[in-house]
Parts: structure tokens; C-alpha cells; sequence
């Protein structure tokens, strides 16, 4: 298990979903299945303009609409601007998508077996390359730190979260926006087998950053990352994450977990999450999400952290739609060897994967410290930042 | 902080293993061949650098790279001593188009494919037992980028071993895309050529085991990473820009503690196409000043193709073997070079034998204007 580098946070939040445009609205939408129409397509023309769509395939603009997004939530970049306010290499790029240029691939390649390669769109080019999203973003915003492109699977979005908050800790970059992505299409329906209504035609997305230049540039964190696994099977990852049997205050479960409805009795050699642990599963609410679900699932989180923090000191971390509240699993919480500032119960666990996957991720999204602030902000940290 | 490789993986279109593919590199083999896996009548390009393992000409197999990772993985994980299991190391995997080949004979032509072979984490569990796993689709930069971020996690304590790989194989839409901008067909990647045409695609895989150097401790290593820089044009989606190269090389050299001066072998990325290699000539020659014409200089795309997200690796263990053998590949094909480039001490037509090398550079840049630079060292000193 990889411990989370305490000291990065959570400072901005960014959605491009349909019918979701705030963390709360994320999580109510998973708490409490709406009937009736499904919502219109997300509008990226409405967010990112005619400009901004010139050449890009779907997933990128998606991409784009949550990362505007984020970083104005993070106040990287201003409400009538698009450049970062920050010099472009402290900021890296994360993006993670499974699916996002297969119609790219596979669409070329039947017109080249159809016609022939001279036929073909010269502006298809960028797209035949996988990390054309992660490009994008960083060109859009002048993001000059490393950029990175995760296409690893079912845990894809989770692992990308982590690598963000690696190039934080290892010094690369001061802060990372982390996106996650995916879209539907006769291609990616075939070649997944399952039909476009019930795939993701959406993007979240996060800032990272180091706590100390949040507190620099006065930035208020909503959420510190907590230790982060990838692993055989979502019991180990889950009995990494949380030893002992504590239990978090909510389990943002894999996609369609067959688990059992919470508050059932878990299932023999199933997982280690205690029964009354509210379970939420984003993608019943914006559809199988793949790679951008571990984003997603972040993003639900920081909307369940406000929400358990706006009645903290009374049931910390208990969410009051779910029902079943996790109190009476702090014991065990506390009895945990390595002594953790934060108890189980005020954290989030997040997990994507499930065993029939080549691994699981699984992560702990935790509130931030108290407002005293452990990191003063330094001057001249401040002026360098505010030299470009 | 420096790590060692303690071991090395390659499969490429000249050969298998990395004593075979050095080998042929320095005797001037190349790989270039007609195409063999694609339908020639449907591109004006007819050549490229492949791996020949399909059954018959024209036909195509899904999960070939996959196969040549594994292959590349396991040689490296041998030799580190590792063998075959992997379940405890972290394994990063570079590549500019995944299994994407394998995604287009599936939606295609039907061709059977398990869509969460996409990615390598599956065949890598499989083989190796390993979990994790991570892959990265970070085009021509990938392998590097790859290990730069091994090197992070050694360097912050989080693990004292990690495998890095890279890997690829011709995508038809890649290659399709790319015969329909060329202005003029390529029939062999000539690197920094004052008449190089464009770039031309080939097969391979190349993977490391890095481990953290600790003190006292000297086991057999083949060379020491002392640094890797990553960072991002932000500027042009295809295009190359020479400043984000030269802040890349700046940077790589600034965290490795060396000068210019001190480079006495430059691996470069030198695809052949006009804009790669003219912005990459720029970028050197800022960085290098005056010093430009002190180390020597080759180019391996003019024999084993454009690897893509695996060229960067493969070049590193060219580099490796470079340094421990004095033995120095040629760059193919290179009769006058671009303009900006007179002063490089390029290794042309055959190898060169230089007893006393001792620090290499090694430049990969991507699409999306990702760039990353590695200097590594002897292992001896």
C-alpha cells in the first residue's frame, strides 16, 4: 500500500455530466435514482464555446468542460480567462480514459480498408494517439508540468488520483488536474457489448495539490488524499486501506457491485466493509463510467465530505439520507495500530475494479485539517507564484 | 539519487534479447522491410520496421505487442534476479497506442479480442502475477515518462524496485494517418538528413528493473539513472516546440548534476521527419552551446524504426550498452545533416569504438508535445 502523502489536498472540483453540475448534486443523483427522462447530453459548446471544439474529438471536449471547470473551482484560472494565474510548469496533467479514441482508431482503420489511406482526415491525426485529451487540457490552460495519460483499466480514474498526488509528493509539480473521461459510440457499444445508454457520456475532474501551496496561495482545500492501493481482489485492497475491519463513513463501491444492497449481511469471504456502511455507486447514477469513474467517484465524495462536515461534531461522517450510520464501528476504527488523526468514520473509501478485473484501486478521500492552518503561507512563495 | 538497472529487456525488429539487438544495431543491421501486416494497395508508404511473427503475409494477429512486453519484461525481471514473480512490483508500462491494433481487427474484422487486453495489466498479472500495474498512454514520450516516475517513487522511499517497460506496434490508423500528411512517401527513416522524409513505424518492446542504489551495497548493475525530466509543450498538438525540448534536456541535466560538458553520448529521439529533428537539432544546440560538438551523437530510428511510446527505453539500453562496451551504433542513412545540426558529432555509417564513455543522454519527445530526457551513467564509477 502506498501511503497517502498527507499533505495533499483537494482544491478544486469539476463536472461535465449530464444532469449533475456540483458534487452535491453528483451524490444525491447516486443516493436516489431518478425516474423518468434521462437527461440531455451535456452541452460542451455551452461551457468551452465553438472555439474550443475545433478538431476535438468528444471525449476531449468532455475533457476540456471538466477541467475549465475545476481549475476555476480551484481559482487557478480566472471566471473570464483560461490561462492559469500560476506559472504553467508548477501544474501537471492528469487524464485518464479507456475508451476515448477507440472510434478514432477503429473508424480509420475500416476507411482505410474501404478506400484508402489518402482519403482519409489529416486533422484525425492527433486523435490516433491516446493521450490527445491530457494534450489538450495542458495546451488549453498553458500547463506546462508533466503530463500524463492513464489508460489502465477499470481502476484507471483511481490510479490517476494517485499518480497526481505522486508528482506532488516527489516534488515534480506543486499542483496536477486530474480528469477522468469516457463517451459512448457505435464503436466503443460494440466493442464493449453493451448499448450507448448505458455507458458515461461525461467527464469529472480534480485539482491536487500540495497543502503548502493551497495555504501559499490561499486556496481552501475540500478533501486530503489518503493512502492509496492497487491490489489482487477488492477484499485485500479494502483490508489494506482500512485494517482492522474499521469502517469508513461511506464505500463508494465498483462499478455495479454485486456485493449485496447495503445493510445486508456481507458475504462469506466477501468484502471487509461492515454491512451499515452507506454504499453508493456513481455509475447507476451517469452510467458505466470505466475510466472515469475512480474522478467521479472523488468528485461524489467531496459533495459527501461537505455534507458530513456541515454537521461535524455531532454524527461525523454518518450520512443522514442512507440510513445506517457507522458509529458503532469507531471501536474498531480506533483500534487500529498505526494512529490516524482522522477517524475511519470521516473518511471516504473509494474502490473501482472488483475481481473479475486484473486489479482493484481503492482510495481514502478524508477531510481537511481543522482551519488552523499547519502550513503558514509564505511571502515569497506568494510573489513567485504571482510573477508570471 | 541514482538507481540502478539491474536489468534489460528487448524485442525490436533486429533481433531478440538485448545482447542481439545491441549487436545488430552496431553492425548496421536495420529492420526496414516492406509492409507485411497491412493491405500495401491502400497507402502510398510501403515500407516500415516490424517484427516478422505473422503467420503470412497480409494477415494480422491481435495481442502482438502484448506478447513482445512479456517477453521484454521477463528478460529484464531475469536478469535482475527477480524471475518470474512479479506480485510485489510496481510495473509501469509506456506506449503510444496500447493494443489498439487489436481493437481495430476486433471492431473491424471481427477478429476475437478481450477489450480489457486493451491495457497490459491483465497479460501482466497472468504472466507475472503482478497487480500493480500501470499503463501509460503517453505517445513517443511513454517509456521515459515511464521511468521518471519509477525514479519518483525510489526517490520519496515509497518502493526500492520497480519494472518500466514500453512498448508498441503499427496501428493502421497511425500508419494510415501518417502516409496521408506525409508530403512525400518515406522508404527508410534517415535521422537528422538534410533530405529525410518522414518518419516510418516499427515493432518492439524494452523494459528495466531500477532498484535504489544503497550505500555499500554493489551488486552487478548494468548503469545508474541519474536523472529523468518530464514536462509539456503546452503549445501545438502535433508540432514539436524547441523551447519545451530545450527546458526538458535543461532540466534533466540540472537534476542529474552534469554540464554539457560532461555528456559524452547523446542517444537522440531523431525521427526523420522535417519538424522532429529540426526542432530537436535547436533545442540541442541552445542547451549544448558551445560544448555541441563534444559528445557523440547516433540516432537507432534509422535501423529499429519509430518504436514509439517503447523508442525511449530502447534507446536508454542502447545507451547502457553503449557506455559499458565503448561501442557506439551508427546512424543509417545520414549523409549531410540538417541545417543546425553541422557541429553534432554524429556516428555515422558504421559504429564507433570509444573506449571512455561515461555519461549518456537519452531525448524522447511525443505527440501533444510531451518530452522527457534521461541521463544515465557507467555503472563502474
Amino acid at each position: 500500500m502506498t501511503q497517502g502523502p498527507g499533505e495533499v489536498v483537494v482544491t478544486g472540483v469539476g463536472l461535465a455530466v449530464p444532469g449533475a453540475s456540483t458534487p452535491g448534486a453528483l451524490l444525491r443523483r447516486t443516493a436516489c435514482q431518478v425516474t423518468g427522462p434521462a437527461p440531455e447530453p451535456f452541452d460542451t459548446g455551452a461551457r468551452i464555446g465553438r472555439r474550443g471544439h475545433r478538431y476535438k474529438d468528444r471525449a476531449t471536449r468532455l475533457a476540456l468542460c471538466a477541467a475549465l471547470d475545476a481549475l476555476r473551482n480551484a481559482e487557478l484560472v480566472p471566471s473570464d480567462g483560461e490561462e492559469v494565474t500560476v506559472p504553467g510548469d508548477t501544474v501537471g496533467v492528469v487524464a485518464s480514459s479507456n475508451l476515448g479514441n477507440l472510434d478514432t482508431a477503429c473508424l480509420t482503420a475500416a476507411a482505410i480498408a474501404e478506400r484508402s489511406a489518402m482519403d482519409l482526415s489529416p486533422m484525425s491525426l492527433p486523435n490516433a494517439s491516446s493521450n490527445v485529451i491530457a494534450s489538450w487540457v495542458a495546451i488549453r490552460h498553458g500547463l506546462r508540468g508533466p503530463n500524463l495519460m492513464l489508460c489502465n483499466g477499470a481502476t484507471s480514474g483511481l490510479d490517476a488520483v494517485h499518480w497526481a498526488a505522486v508528482l506532488v509528493a516527489a516534488g515534480r509539480v506543486r499542483r496536477a488536474v486530474v480528469i477522468g473521461v469516457e463517451t459512448h459510440n457505435a464503436v466503443v457499444a460494440d466493442l464493449l457489448g453493451r448499448s450507448a445508454g448505458e455507458l458515461l457520456d461525461g467527464a469529472a475532474a480534480l485539482v491536487v495539490e500540495g497543502a503548502r501551496w493551497a495555504a501559499a496561495r490561499g486556496a481552501r482545500a475540500v478533501a486530503a488524499l489518503g493512502p492509496y492501493e492497487r491490489g489482487a481482489g477488492l477484499g485485500g485492497c479494502v483490508a489494506a486501506l482500512l485494517p482492522d475491519g474499521a469502517a469508513p463513513g461511506v464505500w463508494f463501491t465498483p462499478e455495479r457491485y454485486a456485493g449485496g444492497p447495503a445493510g445486508a449481511v456481507p458475504v462469506p469471504g466477501g468484502v471487509p466493509v461492515p454491512g451499515g456502511v452507506p454504499r453508493y455507486d456513481v455509475s447507476v447514477a451517469v452510467g458505466r463510467a470505466s475510466g472515469a469513474l475512480g474522478v467521479l467517484q472523488c468528485v461524489a465524495a467531496v459533495g459527501w465530505l461537505a455534507r458530513a462536515g456541515a454537521g461535524a461534531g455531532t454524527g461525523a461522517g454518518v450520512d443522514p439520507e442512507a440510513g445506517a450510520g457507522s458509529t458503532a464501528f469507531e471501536a474498531g476504527a480506533g483500534a487500529g495500530a498505526a494512529p490516524d488523526p482522522v477517524p475511519a468514520s470521516r473518511q471516504a473509501l473509494l474502490t473501482s475494479g472488483d475481481d473479475t478485473e486484473d486489479a482493484v484501486a481503492g482510495l481514502l478521500l478524508r477531510p481537511t485539517p481543522d482551519r488552523c492552518d499547519p502550513y503558514p503561507a509564505r511571502a515569497p512563495l506568494i510573489s513567485m507564484e504571482c510573477s508570471r | 539519487m541514482s538507481q540502478l538497472v539491474t536489468g534489460a529487456g528487448a524485442v525490436a525488429s533486429v533481433g531478440e534479447g538485448v545482447d542481439e539487438v545491441f549487436r545488430a544495431l552496431c553492425a548496421g543491421t536495420s529492420g526496414l522491410g516492406e509492409l507485411r501486416g497491412f493491405d500495401r494497395e491502400r497507402y502510398r508508404t510501403r515500407h516500415a520496421y516490424e517484427i516478422d511473427d505473422r503467420p503470412a503475409p497480409g494477415t494480422d494477429l491481435p495481442g502482438r505487442a502484448t506478447d513482445w512486453l512479456l517477453r521484454a519484461v521477463g528478460e529484464a525481471a531475469a536478469q535482475a534476479g527477480l524471475g518470474e514473480d512479479l506480485s510485489e512490483v510496481p510495473v509501469l508500462v509506456g506506449t503510444g497506442l496500447r493494443e489498439l491494433r487489436s481493437a481495430e481487427l476486433a471492431w473491424r474484422d471481427g477478429t476475437p479480442f478481450d477489450i480489457a487486453r486493451l491495457h497490459f495489466g491483465t497479460a501482466l498479472r497472468r504472466r507475472f502475477g503482478a497487480v500493480r500495474t500501470h499503463t501509460f498512454s503517453g505517445a513517443c514520450s511513454a517509456s521515459l515518462y515511464a521511468l521518471a516516475l519509477a525514479a519518483d517513487l525510489l526517490t520519496t522511499g515509497a518502493e526500492d524496485t520497480v519494472v518500466v517497460a514500453g512498448v508498441d506496434t503499427l496501428t493502421e490508423s497511425m500508419y494510415g494517418l501518417l502516409d496521408r500528411v506525409n508530403s512525400e512517401p518515406p522508404d527508410r527513416v534517415r535521422p537528422f538528413d538534410r533530405d529525410r522524409r518522414g518518419v516510418l513505424m516499427g515493432d518492439g518492446a524494452a523494459a528495466v528493473v531500477l532498484r535504489r542504489e544503497e550505500p555499500g551495497a554493489e551488486p552487478r548493475a548494468l548503469g545508474r539513472v541519474r536523472a529523468v525530466s518530464m514536462n509539456c509543450d503546452a503549445n501545438h498538438v502535433t508540432a514539436p516546440d524547441p523551447r519545451g525540448i530545450a527546458r526538458a534536456v535543461h532540466e534533466a541535466q540540472w537534476r542529474a548534476g552534469v554540464k554539457p560538458g560532461d555528456i559524452d553520448l547523446v542517444l537522440l529521439h531523431g525521427t526523420g521527419t522535417q519538424l522532429n529533428d529540426a526542432a530537436e537539432a535547436a533545442a540541442i544546440a541552445e542547451v549544448f552551446g558551445r560544448e555541441v560538438s563534444g559528445p557523440l551523437m547516433t540516432a537507432i530510428k534509422c535501423m529499429t524504426g519509430h518504436t514509439s511510446g517503447g523508442s525511449g527505453l530502447l534507446s536508454l539500453i542502447v545507451a547502457l550498452e553503449s557506455l559499458a562496451s565503448g561501442r557506439v551504433p551508427p546512424t543509417l542513412g545520414l549523409a549531410e545533416p540538417l541545417p543546425g545540426a553541422e557541429a553534432f558529432r554524429f556516428v555515422r555509417e558504421e559504429a564507433r569504438e570509444d573506449g571512455d564513455l561515461r555519461v549518456a543522454q537519452i531525448d524522447a519527445f511525443g505527440f501533444g508535445g510531451v518530452n522527457a530526457v534521461a541521463i544515465v551513467e557507467r555503472a563502474d564509477r
